[in-house]
């Protein structure tokens, strides 16, 4: 029989669940952030390089698309970070029963659907 | 907080005999370095990120001016460089585990992770020369 690799194991091996799922947002928005990483350092240089250059990443990421692009890391940094701390809490030793890994999820979601909320008027308003 | 249980006593963070096992002539290599240094850049990256997306939605709306003077000023340019080295070095060790569950060949994994190293190391040197810029000609 041919073995299942792992990134087509959902979901006709496993069964999604809460804790999975956000596993794998962990590292979905880890991987969007590294992808902005990018545009940070090129915001960087152009900051350094001024002139045309800031002026185009400038109105770049002052555009529609590029307002919907820093939200979407805003999102993804405000998920990877708390959920990070869920998971630096796990490497201690601590939450590692269902009960408290089930309660951390939701908490984590809700505090990224808050922070998200206070984050929009800043980039869509300003 | 509940008593913690023998399994949960046993981490390589809380345990230090874990990791004497492990290394030398246990089992673990490469791997138990990438992994601390990936704990330590997260606990690092928690002030520095914070600090750091503060200040951008402070200067969101800012012109080029406010945004050098910010970047070229002492504290910042050095919390700015801490911030890109260790997140790219946070980036770098996430990217490669992903490429380690994720791509079955082991010449394409090599591939993979020159080519990402590579590009690690050429987007933290135009981040700290570009701080190192603003902040030398202030």
């Amino acid at each position: 029989m041919e073995r299942p690799l792992s990134p087509f194991m959902f979901p006709s091996w496993y069964r999604f669940a809460v804790t999975s799922v956000l596993s794998i947002l962990h590292r979905v928005t880890g991987i969007a952030l590294a992808v902005g990483s990018i545009m940070l350092v090129w915001w960087l240089v152009s900051v350094a390089a001024g002139g045309g250059t800031f002026a185009a990443t400038h109105a770049f990421l002052a555009s529609p698309v590029g307002r919907v692009l820093l939200f979407g890391w805003s999102i993804a940094f405000y998920y990877h970070l708390l959920n990070g701390v869920r998971h630096l809490a796990w490497d201690a030793g601590y939450g590692l029963e269902l009960r408290s890994a089930y309660r951390g999820g939701y908490a984590v979601i809700a505090a990224t659907v808050v922070l998200a909320a206070l984050t929009a008027p800043f980039v869509f308003l300003t | 907080m509940a008593k913690p249980s023998t399994l949960a006593d046993s981490t390589a963070l809380r345990d230090a005999t874990v990791r004497r096992r492990v290394t030398q002539l246990g089992s673990a290599r490469d791997g138990l370095r990438d992994w601390r240094l990936q704990r330590v850049t997260a606990i690092a990256l928690i002030p520095l990120s914070l600090y750091f997306a503060i200040s951008v939605l402070r200067l969101a709306i800012s012109d080029r001016t406010t945004a050098a003077v910010w970047l070229g000023s002492p504290a910042p340019a050095l919390l700015v460089i801490l911030f890109v080295v260790a997140g790219i070095t946070h980036a770098l060790i996430g990217i490669g585990s992903v490429f380690l569950d994720y791509v079955h060949t082991r010449s394409r994994l090599l591939a993979a992770g020159l080519l990402v190293r590579a590009a690690a190391i050429v987007l933290a040197g135009a981040g700290v020369l570009s701080v190192l810029k603003l902040f030398l000609s202030r």
